[in-house]
């Protein structure tokens, strides 16, 4: 079976919503944690594996005002991020 | 937009979080020794009873709903549960990881075994008070240090974290260089924690065999700062002679500057654990932290712990003594060292003075150079 460009959040990751604007992704298997804003915490709850990235930035674009041109990078690097710490996968093509 | 986190267990916070991160579960009321001094035991507000696993299990559903990150294991002896595999199952399943604090005596091939297969435990504390079984043993009872021994080598051929903690009390004060040579030198751990006995629980019937007088405590102060710098960070204090010793230096030295007042100088400050952690008695009473047992805000599977870390009075009043000025305290009248005080422990506070919004007696700078202490 072969990967898609849709990104998955690892099950095993937690989000906390810790204070105002501030939010942990905290993988429990590893003890690592991220810290993240609230476009972080909606990229995040975007992640299902049926949205690839475009359509993730759109969505991001849709729901926040005054989103800079850079944000589709900003967020590609932040997926990439959280991919390299084992936060996310891709996901895989279906049957 | 993301921003990496420099400490896995989370900075200090002044804000209180939404949820908390981590929770000392006191699992059982039972333990294997009787140690002269224990903080635990004799705690006449206490009800010494055990919960059933199906109680707790409920509970770590809870917690994981919140996203509580750690659970810390407590007790009592938290090994001597023969259930205990089943818990640790119920903590892993809900996405948390979770720490041991223990006398290590019950810690066999199979438990480390099972504790380094679940991936989530970050360390086992386990006391050790002395370099031989002959000081160890004092408060401890016999045979105690060569189990605790026996602990410790075994999470280690298994690759499970070990954190040792050395409580100071009398009959140790003259073994800490050996202490230290042992766990650092001979055993090879890469660092060790102090604190001292404090005047709770079971040490309150034997205060007088256990606790520092202040000839012991300059001495404790001053071995401890010693080997601290010559062990090069391997040996740390959150309480006790050492914890004492570096912020009476850092006190002394800005009274003597006229340096302006510490950030967190001044109030009721220590300590900021209630922003991010809360406790649970082992028969289920959820309280602010195990050195303030009597402080009962509720339950668990019975109150919310969401609606008590956001609403209990009782744990909003303990987050706002930050706001109580040092200078009305008779206690503290005319001191010149208020601007760099924080008050320290409202636990040792409550066990001296019977006030919890009240300076800590033993922590006290003023009154330890009054009884003839001395900062060198």
């Amino acid at each position: 079976m072969n990967q898609t460009d849709r990104p998955i959040a690892n099950s095993i990751v937690v989000l906390r919503e810790e204070f105002d604007d501030w939010a942990v992704l905290f993988n429990s298997d590893t003890a690592d944690a991220v810290g993240t804003n609230p476009v972080g915490v909606a990229v995040w709850k975007l992640m299902n594996g049926k949205r690839s990235i475009e359509d993730i930035v759109s969505q991001i674009r849709k729901s926040f005002g005054d989103v800079p041109e850079a944000v589709s990078k900003e967020i590609c690097t932040f997926v990439n991020t959280l991919a390299d710490n084992g936060f996310v996968g891709l996901a895989l093509e279906s049957k | 937009m993301p921003q990496k986190l420099k400490d896995k267990t989370g900075p200090a916070v002044s804000r209180v979080m939404r949820t908390p991160r981590s929770v000392t579960v006191e699992i059982t009321a039972r333990c294997n020794l009787r140690c002269r001094y224990c903080y635990f035991f004799n705690n006449p507000v206490v009800e010494y009873r055990d919960l059933p696993a199906d109680e707790w299990l409920k509970f770590f559903d809870e917690l994981g709903s919140l996203g509580v990150m750690e659970v810390i294991l407590a007790g009592g002896e938290p090994f001597i549960r023969e259930d205990l595999r089943l818990l640790i199952d119920g903590i892993v399943r809900n996405r948390m990881r979770f720490a041991f604090l223990s006398n290590g005596g019950l810690i066999s091939d199979e438990t480390a075994t099972f504790l380094a297969g679940t991936g989530r435990c970050d360390y086992v504390q386990v006391s050790v008070d002395g370099s031989c079984a002959e000081v160890h043993d004092s408060c401890r009872g016999k045979g105690s240090f060569d189990a605790a021994i026996r602990g410790i080598r075994t999470l280690q051929r298994h690759g499970v974290g070990v954190a040792v903690r050395a409580t100071i009390h009398r009959s140790n004060v003259h073994d800490l260089e050996n202490i230290a040579h042992f766990l650092l030198d001979e055993l090879g751990l890469p660092d060790f924690g102090t604190n001292a006995a404090g005047y709770m629980g079971s040490c309150r019937g034997n205060a007088d065999d256990v606790l520092l007088n202040i000839v012991e405590r300059k001495e404790a102060m001053a071995t401890l700062l010693r080997l601290a710098a010559k062990y090069d960070g391997r040996i740390s204090a959150n309480a006790g002679p050492l914890a004492d010793g570096r912020m009476w230096h850092r006190m002394e030295e800005a009274r003597t500057q006229n340096a302006p007042a510490f950030n967190n100088g001044g109030h009721l400050t220590a300590c900021g654990c209630t922003y991010s952690k809360i406790a649970v008695r082992a028969d289920g009473v959820i309280i602010p932290c195990s050195m303030l047992a009597h402080l009962e805000l509720g339950r668990i599977n019975h109150d919310s712990l969401a609606e008590i870390w956001n609403n209990s009075p009782v744990l909003n009043q303990l987050r706002n003594r930050h706001t109580i000025p040092l200078s009305g305290f008779e206690f503290c009248a005319g001191c010149s060292y208020i601007p760099y005080c924080t008050g320290n422990c409202p636990g040792l506070a409550y066990a001296l003075t019977g006030i919890v919004d009240h300076p800590s007696p033993d922590a006290c700078l003023r009154r330890f150079l009054k009884e003839g202490g001395t900062i060198e």
